[in-house]
């Protein structure tokens, strides 16, 4: 038997909410009404974009260099997990705390602002400071709040990010170098990401409906999720991770799906789980052509036709470098709020058109609950741009 | 956690061999602050896109280990600023409303070498790609450790490397700016110099170094030194060399 690795608490905010109950429920309910279109974040277009909806937390005084949307986003997902997270600083010892965020934006659209008020005055906006744009700043941020003082860091590697930042928590503390970790990932909604995905024409000018045959590409959103990572038994368990490279194109997937393969697989071996151990897979799930192929031709030849699955980008967008946490997030979520070992499934959200060209995957329907299992366990696709893919296995013992 | 290091390399301008770098350790001066590598080594497909960084780390990740067993490894890319200098012109269009080169925005996610890296080599194994400002190196360090921790049978290739920040950020940032990057092999079974790494919080000063801390790190490991630190405004970095 492996080490333990429990995600002892989690905090979250997307456009679902910025609290775990009415989250759940909208999860759950398949809601879109907190979607809205925005025509003031790309030249000439107006996009549906995934929005947090609440206000943000406003950054304490103290750390006023890092007060940025994304930081704040960070914040407002620490937020509810706080009281926790304090009491393992104070049990462990500070320096035993560590801190592995995972973002693609960091400050950017904070940078932007600043970048405009440079052209107008050949002065950057005095509110700006670099801690706000390198992608380090939100590591530091946040273990500063926390006041967590062992090894802090942040991992970009585009969409997979947040997976990661799991993934490299669990290896710190059975490394031996921390004794927790808080572990998450945040990005915020910003012109370069909208340009840049909109400039690649990945970008759906109505919602994204990933696996129909009239999907035209992901929408964008924003978000954060944290967790703290301890190697405890009990509770909802890091059981599995997966990683691979594609080797194939910096902005394709293989059409063949063998990263996919690779990484679905790795989670599972890494867990000691069978295909068929596996109660549901958060599908990667992003509506573009190119990953809807793929990765249905690879959840088929990994786990089958049989496991229900579902995107929750339908509901929150494609949250890049937050979208591995967040989803891992909903994992948690759904093994957490489980009392049977039965698990209430999110439904996957589309016009129900199938593809002929995709393999033919079991899509949750809304209202759709698990058979009760002794140890559910949850399979988390994130493959990231640059061709770099993290799964991750999630479970709780019900026995 | 001790691991072995297989091969140390670096690259900055004017110190191209491992004779160079020796000369260089053992009479260490002041580092130039522009320069590049000549790029042939990848393909011209790749090449033609490459940033200034994606031209250092790769050439250091190249020099790191034997052609043959480049596809064989996991891993490593840090760096403090990435690609921020080309995120400069975009975030610049974005301000002026233009719409955006999507060959130009693929380049600038941070994972951009290890995606290339991996596109030039065939390697399909784990990677990551990280930042930690003034504990890049450092942490990059301990995500190779994570990377032997998860396989311990596969060596993992970490390489980490800046390049001067753009004029519009330079002024924020207070730090010897040259270009660099810096490759270690690294085993958790092979034989050869073991590395310990130890990290606890630094609570006094940190003045600027005169060279980045992974050049820092290099020279002091070319030179055998058995126990050396590299002291950040966060962290006080023990290394010990042994075997």
């Amino acid at each position: 038997m492996s080490a333990p690795c429990r995600l002892a608490a989690m905090g979250m905010v997307h456009a679902l909410g910025d609290a775990a109950g009415p989250i759940a429920e909208r999860l759950l309910a398949g809601d879109q009404s907190r979607l809205q279109s925005r025509s003031d974040l790309v030249p000439d277009r107006s996009l549906v974009v995934a929005a947090v909806r609440e206000p943000l937390p406003d950054i304490p005084e103290a750390l006023s260099p890092y007060a940025c949307r994304n930081n704040a986003m960070a914040l407002a997902s620490l937020t509810p997990i706080e009281g926790p997270l304090r009491e393992a600083v104070e049990r462990f010892g500070a320096e035993r705390v560590g801190v592995i965020m995972g973002t693609s934006t960091s400050g950017v659209s904070d940078a932007e602002d600043a970048i405009r008020h440079h052209q107008e005055t050949r002065r950057l906006a005095p509110s700006f400071d670099y801690a706000q744009l390198e992608f380090g700043g939100i590591a530091d941020f946040v273990a500063r709040w926390v006041g967590a003082e062992g090894p802090a860091y942040t991992l970009s590697t585009a969409c997979s990010s947040g997976a990661r930042a799991l993934a490299s928590a669990r290896s710190l503390l059975r490394l031996g170098l921390c004794d927790a970790v808080v572990a998450g990932a945040a990005d915020t909604l910003c012109g370069l990401t909208l340009g840049g995905f909109s400039a690649l024409q990945a970008v759906s000018a109505d919602v994204t409906n990933p696996m129909s045959r009239n999907r035209q590409g992901l929408t964008l959103g924003e978000g954060a999720a944290m967790f703290l990572v301890v190697q405890e038994e009990g509770g909802v368990q890091l059981s599995g991770v997966g990683e691979s490279s594609e080797a194939h194109h910096m902005s394709a997937p293989d059409p063949e799906g063998r990263g996919a393969i690779a990484s679905m697989a790795g989670a599972l071996h890494d867990a000691g789980a069978e295909p068929a151990d596996v109660t549901y897979v958060n599908l990667h799930g992003t509506g573009t052509p190119l990953n809807d192929v793929m990765e249905s031709l690879a959840v088929d030849a990994v786990v089958g036709r049989e496991v229900p699955c579902s995107s929750t980008k339908p509901l929150v967008g494609h949250t890049l470098g937050a979208a591995g946490a967040i989803e891992a997030a909903f994992a948690w979520l759904i093994l957490d709020r489980s009392t049977d070992g039965a698990l209430e499934l999110p439904p996957h959200v589309w016009d129900g058109e199938r593809d002929p060209e995709l393999a033919p995957l079991r899509l949750a329907s809304a209202g759709e609950r698990s058979a009760p299992a002794t140890r559910p366990r949850v399979l988390s696709n994130s493959f990231g741009f640059g061709g770099n893919n993290c799964s991750l296995l999630l479970e709780r013992s019900f026995s | 956690m001790k691991v072995t290091v297989r091969h140390a390399t670096a690259w900055a301008p004017g110190l191209e061999t491992a004779e160079a770098w020796q000369a260089w350790a053992d009479e260490p001066k002041a580092l130039p602050t522009e320069g590049l590598p000549d790029a042939r080594f990848l393909p011209a497909m790749l090449r033609r896109r490459c940033t200034p960084l994606s031209k250092i780390l790769l050439r250091a990740a190249m020099d790191g280990c034997p052609e043959a067993d480049r596809a064989n490894l996991r891993t490593v890319f840090s760096s403090r600023h990435g690609s921020i200098n080309e995120s400069v012109g975009l975030l610049e269009n974005v301000a002026r409303a233009e719409k955006l080169s999507p060959a130009k925005f693929s380049h600038t996610v941070h994972n951009a070498q290890a995606g290339l890296y991996s596109i030039a080599t065939g390697n399909r194994c784990a990677s990551s790609s990280l930042a930690a400002r003034e504990d890049s190196f450092g942490c990059g360090l301990l995500e190779a450790l994570c990377h032997l921790e998860r396989e311990p049978q596969r060596d993992v290739l970490f390489v980490s490397g800046d390049v001067p920040l753009d004029p519009v950020f330079a002024p924020l940032v207070d730090e010897p700016a040259t270009p660099h990057a810096v490759a270690l092999r690294l085993s958790g079974t092979a034989k050869g110099p073991a590395l310990t790494a130890a990290i606890e919080p630094n609570r006094g000063e940190a003045p600027v170094p005169p060279w980045p801390a992974a050049v820092e790190f290099l020279r002091q490991w070319l030179r055998e030194t058995p126990s050396f630190e590299l002291v950040t405004p966060r962290h006080r970095w023990r290394f010990e060399r042994s075997g």
